[in-house]
């Protein structure tokens, strides 16, 4: 009997300073506070408000708008990538409102390019040799833009934009590698707010971007 | 499931337990078995010989519940949800409103809005009794009787009598009833008059929008009968209801609010004479003739100078024999032809001078045979045929067995159908702000794209565009079964189970798109849905002073396509607890929006035989309903967003003083459950008082 409590306590000591070593590999803080935040956990990258031109006034007739930029965004580096960089094959995916272009044709410099396919994030493995990667000629992009069209749904009655589920966003960087990408969330905290919030609440807390890629940097197409 | 086998089992117990103390063996309990119902066969039967299910609200009900519009007594029902949009429409066995067919003295009430015919139009301040038939009755009533049929029976007796009550309660609501009968000579006379106010209420917080806004209703009803002889009867009812309601909106579009004041009015006018001749007392033949008229009009003028205008009027026109024949006391039959000329005008068509009609030419025939004493078969249809779209055969047979005094059982089928209604076929609606689409009904839809396309301005056709062609109505195939059962002298216990399976249920859908991106929708017969549960019922007579009466849906429903692409999986998905995209699983599945899977109704009565006074208590129990696809998969699942559960308590409290003279007080929504996006239509806690008068005097001449 004594044996035995022993040993389970010997077990449980090893598992704890085990599970504690891992924690102290990998400091993450996933908690949501509403800020900007880039957190790598294996192979996945998870991206948490990112503000792709946030309203910030009301045209005379009701018409919200933002600043008019784009948020760009390097996936091989996994960093924000500034404006003025626009022109450069820095960036991969860029933000803007329900607009998302990637870094190839009239949007960009870069060998990047898109298409979108229904399935789960994890359920892509190995980017099909027969697709083809459609590229930004506005005002056509590669991502559909539209309700229902491309990555998503707008409900007029609630005013309040999801991104549809089981698409994932197959990216081609702009230096020619692929990555997958999935939008989880639309507002601010990665919390859609409820169909009978305010107004106010809907319109002040979206253009926050959520979502999570891998990038195989190897070139390859298997994740 | 379980939840029901611990409330009969509770009940088992209760009445056994009731049965060793009973103190009044010779209760008159079973009383309502010879009660006479007239909508499941549309001729009186009692009701231990009507194969279908029914429930029957009596005056009394209505009286001590002190309900003002039919919403408030319908929604103490079982098995009934009370849906908001367009007014308060009635949800019967799953189904949308549009198929619920709403009879006032068995003619059917026109003038509803996408479908709904609201609620709170009618008021309860003459009924006699409601009766409601649940499951398909189409092949007696014909259109929108899919779901079921609610006939409001007005009280229209010609005992010399008059009668007033008044009303008063929380914001500023008044209602006031007089109505007043007599006979002279082969004359008989009713009328009635309801005057309805209220100043309505707001339950979102800082908003001048009034959830339900200030109304103002007046209904007369006029009834006349002549007893020619003793086998020929004339009698002309006309009834009116004038509602005006004072509108003041506040639109809120991306931030910005737009503030609109207005007025809608809408008059409604039913005109009815029937002629009633006995041949023998085995041969009767009923001539009805009905028009009824609806004129809605709705004026806006709003802050940011856009005005609404809005204009709809139909009428319906119907004669129509009945012939009701009895072989022998095993062999009878109901059978009758009739005409229908129905007319819209309206402003949301091309033009409201251009006037719409529908004729329709119907024939219906129903047998009741009684083979064996204790056996009741029933089998009948009805016949449509249509102008201005496909015509309807509607078959229904149904079977009672009264396998003792203490059990029956009975079983139905019915197909039930709804007609395309004219804004399917007639919509012109072109929504130039938002999004900017438009609407055309199926009979214009074709037309109108071609002569866009001539002119340039369409950029495509569809895949849906190629499904228009005459709408069919919606049909359904309805189910119920079930018994009643006296498990102990003062316990009835009701059960019945059904299955709706509907198909070509008419939807919108894109059909093209304009050069400009612009799109143009139609409607097409696409959809195909079930519902199905089941509904149990329990009155239970404690004692002499106090009666339980406890109703209990359970529901189920679904697109059948959408279930049947869930089953070959890998086509919704949805997010998990992480947002991230996974397939989703049947049993996330909810089906149809709006609906509470679990509905429950419990009253408890209190009212001692001998003396005046009577008090209840009514709980409504709803579980919570999906509101909105949250997920933006298209469907509906667990992962939606709903809408909360609740339980709404109502009381009312009275005593009958002398001479006729009765005064009542109670208390609504007492718990105060307010959900302003949700049950815009259920206003917070209200109190009223309420006096009530009546002199009747052959009920005097009998008590002296």
């Amino acid at each position: 009997m004594m044996k035995r409590t022993m040993t389970a306590i010997l077990t449980a000591g090893i598992l704890f300073t085990a599970c504690k070593k891992d924690d102290v590999s990998t400091p993450v803080d996933k908690t949501n506070d509403g800020t900007f935040k880039v957190f790598t956990e294996g192979k996945i990258t998870t991206v948490q408000n990112l503000m792709a031109d946030t309203i910030i006034g009301f045209a005379p007739t009701g018409q919200p708008y933002g600043a008019n930029k784009f948020s760009f965004f390097s996936i091989e580096n996994n960093s924000l990538i500034p404006s003025t960089d626009s022109a450069t094959s820095r960036w991969d995916i860029g933000f803007k409102g329900t607009t998302i272009i990637t870094n190839a044709g009239t949007s960009g410099p870069g060998l990047g390019g898109a298409f979108v396919q229904i399935g789960t994030f994890d359920g892509l493995n190995t980017i099909s040799p027969d697709s083809t990667f459609k590229m930004d000629a506005a005002p056509v992009y590669a991502i559909t833009t539209g309700s229902g069209k491309g990555w998503y749904n707008y409900d007029g009655a609630n005013n309040l934009l999801t991104p549809l589920p089981g698409r994932v966003m197959v990216i081609r960087t702009s230096s020619g590698k692929f990555g997958k990408l999935e939008i989880t969330n639309y507002y601010k905290k990665g919390v859609t707010p409820a169909a009978s919030a305010s107004d106010d609440e809907k319109l002040h807390n979206q253009r926050y971007y959520a979502f999570r890629y891998t990038f195989q940097s190897n070139g390859s197409k298997t994740f | 499931m379980k939840n029901l086998f611990s409330i009969v089992f509770i009940f088992c117990f209760l009445s056994v337990h009731a049965q060793e103390n009973n103190p009044f063996p010779d209760s008159t309990f079973n009383n309502d078995l010879s009660e006479v119902v007239v909508t499941a066969t549309r001729t009186e039967r009692k009701i231990v010989n009507v194969a279908v299910p029914v429930n029957i609200i009596t005056q009394k009900t209505i009286q001590q519940a002190a309900s003002l519009r039919l919403k408030d007594i319908l929604q103490e029902q079982p098995g009934i949800f009370l849906t908001s949009g367009f007014g308060t429409g009635v949800q019967m066995q799953g189904l949308n409103p549009d198929y619920t067919l709403i009879l006032v003295d068995g003619e059917p009430l026109i003038g509803r809005t996408s479908g709904v015919l609201d609620l709170n139009r009618i008021t309860t301040g003459n009924i006699k009794k409601i009766e409601i038939v649940k499951g398909p009755s189409s092949s007696l009533y014909g259109s929108e009787a899919l779901a079921g049929v609610i006939n409001i029976i007005t009280d229209k007796t010609n005992d010399t009598k008059v009668g007033a009550s008044v009303r008063y309660g929380t914001y500023n609501t008044f209602d006031g009833n007089i109505t007043g009968s007599t006979r002279i000579g082969k004359v008989g006379m009713s009328a009635f008059i309801n005057q309805y106010n209220t100043d309505g209420y707001s339950i979102r917080p800082f908003s001048v929008e009034r959830s339900k806004l200030p109304v103002s209703r007046t209904t007369p009803q006029l009834q006349v009968s002549y007893h020619v002889s003793s086998k020929t009867n004339i009698t002309i009812s006309a009834r009116y209801n004038y509602e005006y309601i004072k509108n003041e909106l506040a639109v809120s579009n991306n931030g910005i609010v737009t503030f609109s004041k207005g007025r809608e009015k809408n008059k409604d006018l039913n005109i009815s004479p029937t002629l009633t001749h006995n041949f023998s007392n085995k041969l009767r033949s009923t001539l009805r003739l009905y028009g009824s008229r609806f004129e809605g009009s709705q004026k806006l003028n709003s802050s940011g100078g856009e005005g609404y205008d809005d204009y709809f009027l139909q009428q319906l026109y119907r004669a129509e024999n009945q012939v009701d024949y009895s072989i022998n006391k095993k062999i009878s039959f109901v059978s009758g032809v009739g005409y229908v000329k129905e007319f819209v005008n309206s402003s949301r068509y091309d033009d409201k001078n251009s006037r719409k009609e529908n004729v329709v030419k119907y024939g219906y025939l129903q047998t009741e045979w009684l083979p064996v004493k204790k056996l009741i078969l029933i089998g009948g249809f009805r016949y449509d045929d249509n102008k201005v779209y496909a015509s309807a055969f509607s078959p229904k047979i149904a079977a009672r067995l009264n396998v003792s005094k203490r059990l029956s059982i009975q079983a139905s089928y019915g197909k039930g159908f709804k007609a395309p209604d004219f804004r399917q076929l007639y919509l012109n609606f072109t929504n130039t702000s938002a999004g900017s689409y438009s609407v055309y009904g199926a009979l214009e839809a074709q037309n109108i794209i071609l002569v866009l396309d001539n002119a340039g301005l369409i950029k495509q056709y569809e895949a849906d565009f190629y499904k228009l062609q005459t709408l069919r109505p919606e049909y359904s195939n309805g189910f119920n079964a079930g018994f009643t059962v006296y498990p102990a002298e003062k316990l009835q216990w009701q059960l019945n189970v059904f299955r709706n399976d509907i198909k070509d249920l008419i939807e919108a859908r894109l059909v093209a798109t304009r050069q400009d991106n612009t799109q143009i929708y139609s409607y097409v017969n696409i959809q195909t849905a079930f519902t199905q549960g089941m509904e149990t019922n329990i009155k239970y007579n404690i004692n002499h002073a106090f009666t339980v009466l406890a109703g209990y849906q359970f529901l189920q429903t679904a697109d059948k396509d959408e279930l049947k692409k869930i089953r070959d999986g890998n086509y919704y998905y949805t997010r998990d607890e992480n947002n991230f995209s996974v397939i989703l699983k049947k049993s996330d599945y909810i089906g149809l929006p709006n609906r509470s899977p679990h509905m429950a109704t419990l009253k408890v009565q209190y009212e001692p035989t001998h003396q005046r006074w009577f008090a209840n208590a009514r709980a409504i129990y709803r579980s919570k309903w999906v509101v909105f696809d949250k997920d933006g998969n298209g469907i509906y699942n667990k992962q939606d967003e709903f809408a909360d559960g609740y339980v709404q308590l109502n009381s009312s409290l009275g005593i009958t003083v002398k001479y006729g003279l009765r005064i009542q007080a109670g208390a609504e929504n007492i718990l105060n459950h307010v959900d302003a996006s949700n049950l815009p239509n259920a206003s917070g806690r209200t109190f009223f008082g309420m006096i009530s008068y009546g002199f009747n005097r052959s009920k005097i001449k009998q008590s002296l």
